[in-house]
């Protein structure tokens, strides 16, 4: 096991690494250093050899957390490059093509898509606009922040859900910047519906049926949204699409640590479930994502343009022929 | 009273659940014994003004009833009649279970004095609640009591306990949000004992002591800076008794506290109780009255918020945090933005624009009025047009259309503002004239050593101030009515520090710019102490100057130095000023000096050697100059080649009068005139010096304002000489 990957798994278990870009990066970033320092054994060939060691890296980090939809994608085209190498390229030369595809990755398909994503979004933002963001999504943040660097007049609604509580992250960091903020849990979010006028959420994947597929209790926002006409915004880069087709959440999700919704953070008096934890007729579900159906989605604001959840099989199908056939 | 004592400190103690029978007493004071919050203090007292438009004192005794008191003394001291009817008619005299009694002085002036009297009266039967009647919380008492006690039943020496609260001063303004300065404590983190309480802890200083003693002795001790003093004490009754022994004690921090700290003979203790998810500030000064205000609103004070204090009049809260009482008459037109209070009968026109602000009832706005974080109070009437920012704008005032407000202006009880006048920022305006500090000196001096934090600078008050400046009565417009009192000079600059209106930015960059060059410097010398200027001076001639800059400076002030010890040599051994002279320019040859140096500083010289030889008037004084320079212009003359040099003496005039020699300021125009008819100074060099301060900003143009006639004069004879 190399040492790059070893940390990253540690860190997406103690959960110092989380956020789908975030994770992808870091991934890709730990395979750069394994890939620098590998040589290839002798009687072996780089590209069997690389490929079968990026898969044992990846059951490692699949041992420590799940893997997200995005993190698939990107070990895909990973994949995809090491058997697309050409076969009279030196070992050196091999190693510098991969490591340079996987900084082209980081930059085109995370950090440029991030700014065109912003640059599409800020245009739906205008004056008075009261903007509503549940968790805390990244490419959301930088849309906010964009705008307000902009001089868009407008305000934010925080919409944040134990037991991880991301939303208070976002918070300080836009209130650090001067916007004016309004924080509530997601219990309350039918009541500060009235007042919003877009809604902005971001994704850990869109599946091919339009379905996003987030941290859990976007579905609910949406779908609050929904019913009080107000748009929903889905923001998204296309490497984080998937062919994939989901009609609900629990078929396919990751589970989270029981013991995180059944304490209270800093409230030792509230012990109701002590002990409670093991009974045999007693099921504690923290699930960690949801699936939003499309019906509640007005757009999703990608790197490909602001398409209709309809589309999304389009893009789909262009990624993947761009990337894993070319 | 000491035997009194003694007879009451074992009761105490040896029965301690006699103690625990007692019904639960406060002591609340409505009277800060401040000077902070004039002029509106002149004609109310301080607990009785509008905070959220319910008087302070309501939310202090709401809080005190929830928090299981069920005796409330309330000390009176200025305005007490006005406090006793209040609190007569309020809902306060006629609750079962929570009695309120009024305790009358007029001649306390201090906290000190207010307890002294109470334990006269013996009222107080164990421990009980001290709180000043501007304290606004929601903390549970019944924590901090069984603390308190259970300590107290261990160590009879545990006296009192008092709040504190987290809250990190700005590292830039080195002070909290609610305008205080930087309070440094002590606290055992194990036993909660305070060991160290030092609230003016001079930044400039960069340090502050501790006793060795407290670390020998303490296992353990954390020094915070980040903790904020509540002003919530639960005492003993010692703590009456203590006050009575130590008839000097007049502030409860000041002295009490740091009294008790300090002496190890009686080995009283103070212990803390820190509240984590509970309210608890008090106001005193007019930025923690904004803080406070803002935290009301945004309802960090539940339950004390004004939808549920104010039982009879039903105000309702909408959404973004606007409270609205049930009949206002708002125009569609109108914004009232977000955290913002309209109170009862409160009229408003159209296009006008509220935000973040606190109106009260049966105000009358006009259109067009812009208003921004203000505190407007009852029966306020705004024209049309006026605009308003981070005011306070009290009872009855008037003001007239397109009148404008600028940050931090307090307008005082029934002030009319005139058509179209500006009040100029952070300017306090009132119908009662300004004090003058011949009357009430002594009444103010112990106010200031009082007040709770005071104003930075505020011992100016009683020190120099030239007469004509103190009383300077502003028209406020036309149809206006009110002065606008003047401020002292030096604390002017620090007036932005405690106004409602929030720190402006440029004085927060230059806050910032300053402590980086402080920075600098501590890093540049590696030595704490050369923060402060003076040092620096001598300091650096054992370490051999590292900057080139810096270098040529110092050599200047050496240069001055030794022309002003050549000087009085002169002086005394009456040297000849042939002879003088060439020892001047012996002195300006070997440290590579123009002759414009050696003009200032002789004239420095012989200015200084004026001012120390014995004067009583400012008269005298002069007739000490005139004789000097009578004597010695010769020396003086022989460094005048050119008009520049000239200036220079003028500049360097001007320099001392502002910093070494202040005494002079008020004869610089004498002086100037005595320099021209000596022909030590001719007209165009004075005229130019005058030029080149015409474009200089205000604080600069002081004395050049002095010598205006002067000056004006010179100019007509000059056009008189043309015309012939």
């Amino acid at each position: 096991m190399h040492p790059a990957v070893y940390k990253v798994g540690l860190q997406y278990l103690s959960g110092d690494i989380w956020g789908g870009n975030a994770r992808c990066i870091a991934m890709f970033q730990a395979f750069k250093e394994a890939i620098k320092d590998y040589s290839t054994p002798p009687e072996k060939t780089l590209i069997r050899d690389l490929t079968a060691r990026i898969s044992s890296y990846v059951s490692f980090l699949i041992e420590c957390r799940p893997l997200s939809n995005s993190m698939g994608n990107a070990i895909k085209f990973l994949k995809n490059r090491i058997a697309k190498l050409p076969l009279v390229l030196s070992e050196s030369e091999a190693k510098a093509t991969l490591m340079s595809d996987v900084d082209r990755f980081i930059n085109e398909k995370i950090i440029i898509a991030e700014k065109v994503i912003v640059k599409h979004a800020v245009t739906k933002i205008r004056d008075g606009d009261v903007l509503l963001t549940y968790g805390a999504s990244s490419v959301v943040e930088m849309i906010l922040l964009h705008a307000h660097e902009l001089g868009k007049q407008f305000r934010v609604v925080v919409v944040d859900s134990r037991p991880k509580l991301e939303g208070q992250l976002l918070l300080r960091r836009l209130v650090r910047k001067g916007l004016s903020c309004t924080y509530t849990h997601v219990n309350a979010v039918s009541c500060i519906m009235q007042e919003v006028t877009r809604v902005f959420l971001g994704a850990s994947s869109v599946l091919s049926n339009g379905t996003v597929y987030s941290r859990v209790g976007t579905a609910c926002v949406a779908m609050v949204a929904h019913a009080f006409r107000v748009p929903v915004l889905v923001c998204c880069e296309a490497y984080k699409f998937h062919e994939r087709v989901q009609l609900d959440s629990i078929c396919f999700n990751e589970l989270g640590n029981p013991e995180a919704i059944s304490k209270v953070h800093g409230r030792e008096d509230i012990n109701y479930l002590d002990g409670f934890v093991n009974q045999e007729k007693l099921q504690l579900l923290n699930l960690v994502y949801d699936a939003t159906p499309s019906d509640y989605i007005s757009m999703i604001i990608t790197d490909y343009g602001m398409i209709p959840p309809t589309s999304v099989p389009v893009i789909v199908r262009e990624y993947r022929r761009e990337h894993l056939w070319s | 009273m000491g035997a009194q004592k003694k007879s009451a400190t074992p009761r105490v103690s040896e029965d301690p659940e006699d103690l625990a029978r007692n019904p639960l007493q406060a002591i609340l004071l409505a009277d800060s014994f401040a000077t902070t919050f004039r002029p509106i203090t002149l004609e109310r007292p301080k607990v009785l003004l509008p905070l959220v438009n319910i008087p302070m004192i309501d939310y202090t005794l709401a809080w005190l009833e929830s928090a299981g008191v069920e005796e409330v003394f309330v000390f009176c001291c200025a305005h007490s009649k006005q406090v006793i009817d209040y609190l007569e008619s309020s809902q306060w005299s006629s609750k079962p279970n929570f009695i309120v009694t009024t305790i009358e002085s007029h001649n306390s002036i201090s906290a000190g004095d207010a307890l002294r009297l109470i334990y006269e009266r013996n009222v107080i039967h164990g421990d009980f609640v001290l709180i000043s009647g501007d304290t606004v919380s929601n903390m549970l008492l019944t924590e901090a009591l069984q603390e308190h006690r259970e300590r107290k039943k261990k160590d009879a020496n545990a006296i009192m306990t008092m709040v504190v609260k987290q809250s990190k001063p700005s590292p830039i303004t080195q002070q909290s949000r609610l305008g205080t300065d930087e309070l440094f404590m002590a606290i055992n983190p194990v036993t909660k004992q305070l060991l160290c309480y030092e609230d003016k802890a001079e930044y400039s200083k960069g340090f502050i002591s501790l006793d060795k003693t407290l670390i020998a002795d303490n296992p353990s001790i954390i020094l915070h800076n980040d903790k904020q003093d509540c002003y919530i004490d639960i005492c003993s009754q010692e703590v009456l008794s203590l006050f009575t022994d130590n008839f000097d004690y007049q502030h409860l921090r000041r002295h009490f506290v740091k009294g008790l700290l300090v002496d190890d003979i009686m080995g009283y203790k103070i212990f803390t109780h820190e509240i984590h998810s509970s309210y608890a500030a008090r106001i005193d000064n007019f930025r923690s009255y904004d803080t406070i205000s803002k935290d009301i609103i945004q309802r960090w004070t539940y339950p004390f918020v004004p939808d549920i204090l104010s039982g009879s009049t039903a105000i309702k809260v909408e959404r973004q945090g606007t409270y609205r009482a049930s009949d206002v008459t708002v125009s569609r037109s109108a914004d009232i933005g977000s955290f913002t209070f309209i109170g009862q009968g409160t009229k408003i026109g159209n296009d006008t624009k509220i935000s973040h602000s606190v109106v009260g009832e049966g105000c009358t706005i006009g259109s067009n009025v812009t208003i921004e974080g203000c505190y407007i109070w009852n029966n306020v009437t705004i024209e049309d047009g006026c605009q308003l920012r981070h005011a306070i704008v009290c009872d009855g005032v008037i003001m007239k259309s397109g009148a404008v407000l600028q940050p931090g202006v307090i307008l005082s009880f029934k002030v009319v503002v005139g058509q179209q006048f500006v009040v100029p920022a952070y300017s306090k305006v009132s119908l009662l004239q300004q004090p003058t500090h011949l009357d009430s000196d002594e009444e103010l001096e112990y106010a200031d050593n009082t007040s709770g934090t005071g104003e930075p600078g505020s011992d100016k008050l009683n020190g120099d101030i030239t007469p004509d400046l103190s009383e300077t009565a502003y028209e406020l417009g036309a149809g206006g009515v009110g002065y606008i009192w003047s401020v002292f000079e030096g604390v002017q600059d620090e007036e932005w520090r405690q106004s409602v209106a929030p720190i402006p930015t440029d004085k927060l960059i230059k806050l910032m710019l300053e402590k980086d060059e402080d920075d600098e410097q501590l890093t540049q010398d590696g030595n704490v102490f050369s923060a402060s200027g003076e040092l620096k001076a001598d300091s650096d001639d054992n370490g051999s100057g590292d900057d080139d800059n810096e270098d040529s400076g110092d050599d200047y002030v050496f240069f001055e130095k030794e022309v002003e010890a050549t000087f009085l040599r002169a002086v005394n051994e009456n040297v000849k000023v042939d002879h003088a002279v060439l020892e001047v320019n012996a002195l300006r040859l070997s440290y590579n000096m123009a002759s414009v140096d050696c003009a200032g500083a002789i004239f420095y010289s012989m200015m200084k050697l004026a001012v120390e030889s014995p004067h009583n008037s400012a008269s005298e004084l002069h007739k000490n100059a005139a004789d000097i320079i009578t004597k010695w212009q010769k020396l003086l003359k022989s460094f005048l080649h050119d008009i520049d040099e000239e200036i220079e003496v003028v500049l360097k005039f001007e320099e001392m009068c502002l910093e070494s020699a202040r005494e002079f300021a008020a004869l610089f125009p004498q002086i100037l005139h005595l320099l021209y008819d000596k022909e030590i100074l001719q007209e165009d060099a004075i005229l130019k010096w005058a030029d080149e301060k015409e474009g200089a900003d205000a604080a600069d143009k002081v004395f050049l304002k002095h010598s205006e006639k002067f000056i004006q004069w010179l100019k007509e004879a000059e056009e008189e000489d043309e015309d012939e």
